[in-house]
C-alpha cells in the first residue's frame, strides 16, 4: 500500500515564456550583481549532469518586495504575473503573494514573491513577512527622491529578519514611463550610487508599458537559482544531493504482521 | 513487508526502486496528481466568482481572540472579520472552552481544540458552493453541519505588570473543517506573532487566508501565511485508505515553506501510549458508540485523545456527538450529565476533577496521565483494568466492566511493546496502530459494504418511463446469514464473537450515520442510471404518440429531473445532462408556439 510515486506527475510543463536558457544580461554595468556572460560553467554542468531528478533541490525562492506607498510594487509583480495593470491604485494589506515558476537550465524553479505593504501601519508585522527571504527587491518611483531616500531604511528593515550576506538585493525604479529623459537621468545617478553603496543591482521599468518588467524578473529568478545551485554544490560535498526523504507516516513497512492478509479496499 | 526496525520509519528514505522513474520526481513542491476527480492544478471557474471573505469563509467562520477580564472573567475581546456572527450562547461557549479548567496548571503556550453546537442556524451564501467542494472528501473530513470546531492557541505567562499577576490569552479559530493537524500548525505560525504584535498581524493573516484556494479534496493548496508558504493536499473519498499524497522533501525550508503531510490525523501512538493495552477495546467501544470519557491532566490531552478515539475506526464516520474538551459550562453539560437517562452516545474530553463524580455512572472511562511522563506507565499498565474504582487520584487506565467481543490481538500489542523496548520511533509506531485499527475497521465494513451493495436492484429493472427502483431493504438476518461464509475471518485472523459485535453495532449511531450515507449514495447512482437510460430513448417518437398535455407533462418532469441532477450533483456519465437539456429543447420545438414561450421561460423559483 506504499504511495507509488510514479502515480504522480509533476506539474504541467512550465509556461513556455518563463523557460530561461540564457543568463539574462544586468541593466546597467556599474551596478549589477555580477557583470559576467554565462551562467557559471560549475551550474550548467550540474544542470546538464542532474537529469535524475536530483536537481528539484534548489526549486525555491522567497522574494520580498518593499518600498514607499505607492511606488508600484503591487502592480510591478501583476505586469509580470499577470500581465495585467490596472490604472487604480488599491492599497495592499498586509501582503500580496504569487508564486511564479520558471524554467532555468532545463530544472524547474519557483519564485515566491511576496508583495508587502506599503503603509505604516503594517510596518510592525512587516519583519514576519520578511523571515527568509533570499531576494529582498527594493522598489522606489523614479519621480520620487524622497521615495528613493526612503530605499536604506527598507533595506536595513528588511535585513533585520535575515543573514545580510545571504540576501540578493535589487533596487527597481519604477514608473519609468512618467518622467523625461532628462529627470531620469539625473535621478539615476543618484539611485546608481545608492544602488552601488548597498550592493544592488539596479533597474528601471514601467510597469504601465512593461519596459524591462520581464527582463527584470528572468534576472531575479536567474541570479537566485545561481546562487542557489552554487551554495547546495558546495553543500553538498560528501552528501548524496537529492534523495527524497519521505515523511510518511503509512508506507509499506509498516506491516503489523507478515502474513496477515491484506484486507480488500471496501472505499 | 514484516517492520524492520526503528530507522526505517521515521524519515523514510524512498527505496530504489520507488526511484525508477526519478527524472519526473521531484520533492512536494512540484509534486501533484495526475488529473482527475479534483486533481486538476488550474483552479477551478467556480472560483472566479467568489466575493471577498468567500475564501476566507471557505475556511474558517472567525477568528476570535479570548482574554481574561478581571470584573468579567474570561470574555471574546475581537473577533476577526469584524463583520463575522456569533450569537451570545456561541461566544460564551467559545470564552469557556478556550481556557483550561484553572486546576490544569499550563504554563506557556498550549494547544488544543473543543467542539461546540452551532446556535442558530445561519445558513452561508456559500453553503451550495462549498457542498461541492465537500463531496470529493471522505466521510470522516467533511465539512460539520451543526458543530463548530475551535482551535486554540493558549498562552499563559507570568507578568508582573499586569494586576492579574499573568498573561492569558488564547487565539482561537473556529471552523467546520475537522483539520486538527492543519490548524495547529497554522496556529503556531499565527498566534506568536499576534501576541507580540496584536491586530494589524490578523488583518495580514486573514487576508492572507482570504487569498487562499478553496480547501478542495485532491489538489495540492498552497497557502501563503505570514510569509510562510503551507503546502497540503486534503485528501479524498478515492485516495486508498493508509497512504499519504503529499511528500516531504528533505531539506525544505521552514522559513519559507512548510509541507505538512497530513492535515488531520493525530498521532495515535502519543494518544493511546497510556491505555496502549486496551486499543483494541477501545475500538470497540467507539464503533459501537459507547459513552465514553476522557479524564485527562489538561486540555491538549483531553482534545487529542479524544479525537485519536474518533479517528480509530476512519474510514468510518464517528456519528454521534463528541467534545475534545467540555467543561462544566457547556450549554451540554445539563444534558449529558443527567442521572435521569442512561448516558448518552457521546465521547467527551474532561479535565476539571468534578468530573470524576459527576461522571460516576458513566460506563466507560479513560484515565490518562501526563503525556510527557509516559515512559513510565506502560508497565503498570498491564493489569489494571478496575471497575467501580473512580476517586479522584485513581491512576491512569481503562476503567470498565465492558467484555470486548473479539479475542485480543497479543500480537498488537507485543509489536508496540517491542517497539517501546526499541525506543521506536514514536512515528511508527504511530504508523503501526494506524494499519492496525485501519485493518480492524475494514475487516469489520467490508461484509457490510458488500451487502449493502446486494440491495442494489439489477441494471434491467431500470426503465426509463417507470420511477427509478427502490434499494432492497436491510435486513438484519439476511445480512448476519451472508458472514457466515463472507464475513470478516476472510480478512482478520481474530476470532470472537463477531456476530455479536456486528448486532450491537447495528443498532448504534455509527451504524444509522454510514447506512444513511450509503443509501444516498446508492439512491443517487440509481438516479443517475435511469436519467441515463432516459437520454437514450427517442423521445420525438413517443411524444408522436402521446397528446400535447402528455408532452408538456414530460417536459416539466424532465426539468425538474434536470435541476435535481445538478442540484445534487448525480454521478452521471459525462455528457448526460447536455443531453437531457437538448432532448428538452427538442421536445418543445415540436409543441405549438404559445407552448413553446411558456415552456422556455426558465422557472420560477
Amino acid at each position: 500500500m506504499s504511495v507509488r510515486i510514479s502515480a504522480m506527475s509533476v506539474l504541467p510543463p512550465v509556461r513556455r515564456d518563463r523557460i530561461i536558457a540564457q543568463l539574462p544580461q544586468y541593466f546597467r554595468k556599474e551596478a549589477a550583481l555580477h557583470t559576467k556572460e554565462d551562467f557559471n560553467n560549475k551550474v550548467k554542468t550540474a544542470c546538464q549532469e542532474q537529469r535524475t531528478g536530483t536537481v528539484g533541490r534548489f526549486k525555491i525562492s522567497k522574494v520580498i518586495v518593499v518600498g514607499d506607498l505607492a511606488v508600484g510594487k503591487t502592480c510591478l509583480i501583476n505586469r509580470f504575473c499577470k500581465d495585467a495593470f490596472d490604472k487604480n491604485y488599491k492599497a495592499t494589506i498586509g501582503v500580496d503573494f504569487e508564486m511564479e515558476r520558471f524554467e532555468v537550465l532545463g530544472v524547474p524553479f519557483s519564485l515566491q514573491l511576496w508583495d508587502t505593504a506599503g503603509q505604516e501601519r503594517f510596518k510592525c508585522i512587516a519583519s514576519t513577512y520578511y523571515r527568509g527571504a533570499q531576494v529582498v527587491i527594493i522598489v522606489f518611483d523614479v519621480n520620487d527622491v524622497a521615495s528613493l531616500g526612503h530605499t536604506r531604511q527598507w533595506l536595513e528593515d528588511a535585513l533585520k529578519e535575515n543573514d545580510p550576506t545571504a540576501v540578493q538585493l535589487f533596487l527597481v525604479g519604477t514608473k519609468k514611463d512618467l518622467s523625461s529623459p532628462a529627470q531620469y537621468a539625473q535621478i539615476e545617478q543618484d539611485a546608481l550610487k545608492i544602488a552601488k553603496e548597498i550592493s544592488a543591482e539596479y533597474w528601471a521599468v514601467s510597469s504601465l508599458t512593461g519596459e524591462n518588467v520581464r527582463e527584470f524578473f528572468f534576472r531575479v529568478a536567474s541570479l537566485a537559482f545561481e546562487t542557489n545551485v552554487l551554495a547546495e554544490l558546495e553543500k553538498s560535498g560528501t552528501r548524496q544531493i537529492g534523495d527524497v526523504v519521505r515523511i510518511n507516516s503509512n508506507s509499506s513497512n509498516v506491516h503489523t504482521t507478515s502474513k496477515k492478509k491484506q484486507p480488500n479496499c471496501c472505499q | 513487508m514484516a517492520l524492520q526496525g526503528p530507522e526505517e520509519l521515521g524519515e523514510q528514505v524512498e527505496e530504489p526502486e520507488e526511484l525508477e522513474d526519478a527524472s519526473s520526481i521531484s520533492p512536494a513542491e512540484e509534486i501533484t496528481l495526475p488529473a482527475g476527480p479534483g486533481g486538476d492544478e488550474e483552479p477551478p471557474e467556480e472560483e472566479a466568482l467568489l466575493l471577498p471573505w468567500d475564501r476566507f469563509s471557505a475556511w474558517l467562520h472567525c477568528i476570535c481572540v479570548v482574554g481574561f477580564d478581571l470584573e468579567l472573567g474570561q470574555a471574546v475581546e475581537v473577533i476577526y472579520p469584524h463583520h463575522s456572527k456569533l450569537s451570545e450562547k456561541e461566544k460564551t461557549s467559545i470564552c469557556y472552552l478556550s481556557f483550561p479548567d484553572s486546576n490544569s496548571g499550563c504554563l506557556g503556550d498550549t494547544q488544543f481544540c473543543f467542539r461546540f453546537r452551532q446556535g442558530s442556524n445561519r445558513k452561508s451564501s456559500l453553503g451550495c458552493f462549498l457542498e461541492t467542494t465537500d463531496r470529493d472528501a471522505p466521510p470522516c473530513l467533511k465539512r460539520e453541519q451543526g458543530h463548530y470546531y475551535g482551535y486554540v492557541y493558549f498562552r499563559q505567562v507570568r507578568d508582573k505588570s499586569l494586576k492579574r499577576g499573568y498573561f492569558q490569552k488564547s487565539l482561537v479559530l473556529i471552523s467546520k473543517l475537522p483539520y486538527v493537524t492543519f490548524f495547529h500548525s497554522l496556529l503556531k505560525i499565527m498566534a506568536p506573532e499576534y501576541f507580540e504584535k496584536q491586530e494589524p498581524c490578523l488583518e495580514a493573516a486573514c487576508n492572507d487566508i482570504d487569498r487562499w484556494p478553496t480547501p478542495h479534496p485532491g489538489r495540492i493548496l498552497t497557502l501563503p501565511i505570514m510569509g510562510v508558504v503551507i503546502k497540503v493536499r486534503i485528501p479524498t473519498c478515492y485516495d486508498k485508505p493508509g497512504t499519504s499524497q503529499l511528500v516531504q522533501s528533505a531539506q525544505s525550508d521552514s522559513l519559507v515553506s512548510i509541507v505538512l503531510p497530513t492535515i488531520h490525523e493525530v498521532d495515535l501512538f502519543r494518544c493511546f501510549y497510556p491505555v496502549f493495552f486496551h486499543i483494541q477495546m477501545l475500538w470497540e467501544l467507539v464503533l459501537l458508540g459507547e459513552a465514553l470519557v476522557v479524564m485527562a491532566p489538561s486540555p491538549a490531552e483531553s482534545s487529542d485523545t479524544v479525537l485519536a478515539l474518533v479517528s480509530c475506526i476512519s474510514p468510518l464516520r464517528y456519528s454521534s456527538d463528541f467534545r475534545p474538551y467540555f467543561t462544566i459550562h457547556d450549554s451540554e453539560f445539563k444534558e449529558y450529565t443527567t442521572r435521569t437517562q442512561a448516558p448518552p452516545s457521546v465521547i467527551l474530553g474532561v479535565t476539571n476533577p468534578f468530573f470524576a463524580k459527576t461522571l460516576q455512572h458513566w460506563p466507560h472511562i479513560i484515565r490518562i496521565g501526563d503525556m510527557k511522563q509516559a515512559g513510565e506507565m506502560a508497565k503498570q499498565m498491564k493489569v489494571k483494568k478496575l471497575k467501580n474504582l473512580k476517586t479522584l487520584d485513581s491512576k491512569p487506565g481503562v476503567y470498565t466492566a465492558y467484555k470486548p467481543y473479539l479475542n485480543k490481538d497479543e500480537e498488537i500489542i507485543k509489536q508496540l511493546q517491542k517497539g517501546v523496548q526499541q525506543k521506536r520511533p514514536s512515528a511508527a509506531q504511530n504508523a503501526i496502530i494506524r494499519r492496525y485499527f485501519l485493518e480492524l475497521t475494514q475487516s469489520f465494513i467490508i461484509p457490510l459494504e458488500r451487502y449493502v451493495a446486494s440491495l442494489m436492484p439489477l441494471q434491467k429493472s431500470i426503465s426509463p418511463w417507470k420511477n427509478p427502483p427502490q434499494l432492497r431493504p436491510f435486513i438484519q438476518q439476511d445480512f448476519m446469514k451472508t458472514l457466515e461464509k463472507a464475513g470478516p475471518q476472510l480478512t482478520s485472523r481474530l476470532k470472537g464473537d463477531w456476530i455479536g459485535l456486528y448486532r450491537n453495532f447495528l443498532k448504534s449511531p455509527n451504524f444509522d450515520g454510514w447506512f444513511r450515507n450509503r443509501r444516498r449514495e446508492m439512491t443517487q447512482k440509481l438516479e443517475a442510471l435511469h436519467l441515463e437510460a432516459l437520454c437514450e430513448e427517442d423521445l420525438q417518437q413517443r411524444i408522436q404518440q402521446h397528446t400535447e398535455v402528455e408532452s408538456v407533462d414530460l417536459v416539466l418532469k424532465l426539468k425538474d429531473k434536470l435541476t435535481q441532477a445538478e442540484k445534487e450533483q448525480l454521478p452521471v456519465r459525462p455528457g448526460t445532462l447536455a443531453k437531457l437539456k437538448s432532448h428538452i429543447e427538442a421536445v418543445i420545438l415540436a409543441l405549438p408556439d404559445d407552448l413553446q414561450g411558456i415552456l422556455h421561460k426558465p422557472s420560477t423559483p
